[in-house]
């Protein structure tokens, strides 16, 4: 029998969410252009060739390597792309994605791909052409939600802010804004530098579709552990404190 | 079903920040951009800056040149409250650089020395036949207290210091021999039995049977000027001449070397060890200084013994400053963000609350502190408990959320409550380190992030050491220090570490954590810092009411 990977425990919509985002099981809930999604990663100009660090691996004469054998190189690193990124900062307020979610899904289901983790933000790297399309799947699906997610190189502070009147996220940059149709536009690329035009992304989810698609816990929503007084813990909670106990007792003792 | 806890510590600070009729619980704000003008602080800095350019003919600070030309406050920049007191800073006034109360908490460290003195009597009494007597030791003492600061014994036509300039400097002593210190003029004396409550101070003379030692602290300046590693040089050199003069030695006569042999290396506790190579400090810096002598430093434990939580959070406020804002940030790293993450644990009082909370409910649960089995799953219980219960409280007032806005604030709150509550619960330091890094794990998958990923990779494979005391994997947390291998470069954990090893000792209501000598020491009245109130220290400090040594204008034209 083929190993069916698990992901993650529970049977909470929390838990459910988790797995669909690790299994890569996406749902896709809108169609951004490629060249809108470059113009917002702000690396190179849509259509403009993709700048290169080496050869196209063909033309380099790579050495008899078994690995190399093995391994297919991805398309970017076929070309010999640089290495860019995306980075995107995830409302604490149900946004539908969460920075450790994203990592466990570029690292479980993109080829050749870096995830960083921070608390408000998380990036990938990857050869240019290949974090493209990393880029448009994440902003296409359900792991983003156009009011509570957004991207961000830098300057990130929002993540835990209150939101502003019109439900989006807090961004010192202002580098997106709801516009009068209740749609929400890049007005600006990842790193702030203000565009030629605008980039609409959609219209936001309501509060009841992020709630009910967010992969972070919390006790106005899908509580982790219960209720004050009356603790009742997610299987989530209940497989974590066995690895943690597991590490204590015998991190150093592989018995 | 456990003690509903409804102290919420934290909403007369969020009061005093937004206005008491403020809804603290509202999830949206709005924005309105005022950039730094609307902070009198950076009002201040930009005026000041604006005369130094004019002086100096060239540029310097400029908020506008921030981010692209987007200047900082484009969300609204709220001022601190330092726990427990009543003083509201700015968050500029709590960078080290602005608040000299900081710079003294360090300054006093890292300019003290203790030296045993027993040694030196043998020396002079077995070697050299002489008689050592309390009117001896008076004598000595009050030619050390003119020596030290840098003032000539012996030796004729030598430069001396300021005695304005190092009017900090001091030595005294203490001892467990209660009829010694009775013979000692009281103004050199750290009177045990007066500064600690009685079963403390019979607990320290226990520990140091009949010894006597020298609390020393050299002056300020000298440290500034110098290192760490300079204080035990300096007083080693005032030491032996003191010596010289008080028991008429021969200064050239071999017994001499023994002296200086015992005041610099045979005698000698320092503060914190020297660091290897590769993060090369001399003794006396802050990298090498374990959690369980930061803890026997604030003396909170003596002026508040009966409220182990205090105690236990003026160590975090303690070692948040120094090891965070002071020796990770500015030492290891440079810069400014540093302070963010360490504020978090000693302002607003969110740590208080969160660590009352889980005291309370480990008492209610267990029935007294240090009452709760010793073991992981009592950790597990008070670290689940105190993290979801903090969480709760992230989530039902968004301005706390918004207050701890980094992820590395709220993991280094969520856990050291956690750490403190176990350790309190159990008495025992060890399983407080296992409630810290059950904390993390709970935080991280509960909120799918945690702090920056370097910062989460030492609490993910944290769990692993905290049982282990073989060299290079573990060690009691109260030896632990800030370079232990695991611990050595991330912000937001050796304080609260230094605060676990406290909690654990304040519970079972230990007069010390680790060495009764520091713990002794720091309770010398003489200090400029305030040892027994940490934060209030900060907050006088940001307050501008707080008159740091090491002044020098006195020896300069006027402004």
């Amino acid at each position: 029998m083929a190993y069916k990977p698990q992901y993650y425990p529970g049977t909470t919509s929390v838990g459910k969410n988790r797995r669909k985002h690790m299994s890569g099981d996406l749902e896709k809930l809108r169609d951004i252009s490629d060249a809108d999604v470059v113009t917002v990663m702000g690396h190179r100009a849509p259509g403009a060739d993709y700048p290169s660090t080496h050869p196209p691996l063909k033309e380099m004469g790579e050495p008899d390597c078994p690995i190399r054998q093995l391994v297919e190189p991805t398309p970017g690193a076929a070309a010999g792309d640089r290495i860019r990124y995306s980075q995107f900062a995830d409302s604490m307020y149900n946004a539908p994605s969460v920075p450790y979610w994203r990592s466990y899904w570029g690292a479980i289901n993109c080829r050749g791909a870096d995830p960083g983790t921070l608390s408000g933000r998380q990036i990938i790297e990857a050869r240019e052409r290949d974090i493209e399309q990393y880029t448009k799947v994440q902003m296409d699906s359900e792991m983003t939600d156009v009011s509570l997610s957004s991207m961000r190189g830098c300057t990130v502070h929002g993540h835990s802010l209150r939101l502003a009147e019109d439900g989006t996220m807090f961004d010192m940059l202002a580098r997106t804004e709801m516009g009068s149709d209740g749609k929400v536009s890049y007005v600006k690329d990842q790193v702030g530098i203000p565009l030629d035009k605008k980039v609409n992304v959609g219209k936001p989810m309501s509060e009841a579709e992020v709630a009910k698609r967010t992969t972070i816990f919390r006790h106005d929503n899908v509580a982790f552990g219960g209720a004050q007084g009356a603790r009742k813990f997610d299987e989530g909670l209940i497989a974590l404190h066995h690895m943690w106990e597991r590490r204590s007792r015998w991190g150093f003792r592989p018995e | 079903m456990g003690k509903i806890h409804t102290k919420k510590l934290f909403v007369k600070a969020l009061n005093k920040k937004f206005g008491k009729d403020f809804d603290l619980s509202g999830k949206t704000a709005a924005y309105e951009r005022k950039g730094p003008t609307q902070n009198i602080r950076k009002v201040e800095f930009m005026e000041a800056a604006k005369k130094i350019a004019g002086k100096r003919g060239i540029s310097g600070y400029n908020p506008y040149v921030h981010c692209g030309g987007v200047p900082l406050g484009q969300r609204q920049l709220v001022p601190y409250k330092l726990s427990t007191t009543e003083y509201v800073v700015e968050g500029d006034d709590l960078h080290f650089v602005n608040n000299p109360a900081m710079q003294q908490m360090w300054d006093d460290i890292r300019r003290t020395i203790v030296v045993g003195l027993d040694m030196a009597h043998e020396v002079l009494e077995k070697r050299l036949g002489k008689e050592v007597t309390p009117e001896t030791i008076n004598n000595y003492l009050e030619i050390l207290n003119h020596a030290m600061p840098g003032a000539a014994v012996v030796q004729e036509h030598m430069v001396e210091t300021h005695p304005a300039l190092v009017d900090d400097c001091n030595v005294r002593i203490f001892t467990g021999d209660d009829d010694l210190a009775d013979e000692i003029d009281d103004q050199y004396v750290i009177d045990i039995n007066k500064l600690f409550p009685a079963d403390q101070a019979e607990q320290i003379k226990a520990a140091m049977g009949k010894t006597t030692w020298q609390a020393i602290h050299i002056p300020t300046v000298v440290s500034r000027t110098c290192d760490g590693g300079t204080t035990s040089r300096w007083s080693a050199m005032q030491l032996s001449m003191t010596f010289i003069d008080a028991y008429n030695m021969c200064a050239g006569e071999a017994a001499v070397a023994d002296l200086a042999f015992a005041a610099k290396h045979a005698a000698v506790i320092q503060m914190a060890d020297m660091l290897p190579a590769r993060r090369a400090r001399g003794p006396n810096e802050p990298g090498g200084l374990s959690f369980g002598f930061l803890a026997d430093m604030v003396q909170t434990s003596r002026t508040k013994a009966f409220d182990p939580t205090q105690v236990s959070l003026n160590v975090v406020a303690a070692g948040a400053m120094l090891y965070d804002q002071i020796w990770l940030g500015s030492y290891m790293s440079g810069g400014v963000g540093f302070t963010q993450y360490a504020t978090a644990a000693y302002t607003n009082d969110v740590l208080d609350d969160f660590c009352y909370y889980g005291v309370d409910y480990a008492v209610d649960k267990y029935g007294d502190m240090c009452a709760a089995p010793v073991d992981l799953a009592t950790a597990k219980d008070i670290a689940t408990e105190a993290t979801l219960y903090g969480i709760e409280q992230y989530e039902a007032f968004p301005t706390v959320l918004e207050d701890h806005f980094g992820g590395s604030q709220r993991a280094s709150v969520l856990a050291a409550a956690s750490g403190i509550s176990s350790a309190v619960a159990t008495g025992n330091s060890q399983i407080g380190l296992a409630g810290w890094y059950c904390s993390m794990l709970v935080h991280k998958d509960a909120w799918g992030r945690l702090g920056f990923f370097g910062y989460d990779l030492q609490d993910q494979c944290g769990p692993t050491n905290v049982f282990s005391y073989q060299g290079d994997e573990g060690s009691p947390t109260e030896l632990r220090g800030a370079n232990y291998p695991n611990y050595a470069m991330n912000v937001g954990h050796q304080g609260e570490y230094a605060g676990i090893s406290s909690a654990a000792h304040a519970a079972r209501q230990d007069a010390y954590a680790c060495n009764p000598l520091i713990k002794v020491c720091f309770a010398n009245p003489a200090l400029p810092f305030t040892w027994d109130d940490i934060r209030k220290g900060f907050g006088m400090g940001g307050a501008r009411e707080f008159r740091a040594a090491g002044e020098r204008s006195l020896v300069m034209p006027a402004l």
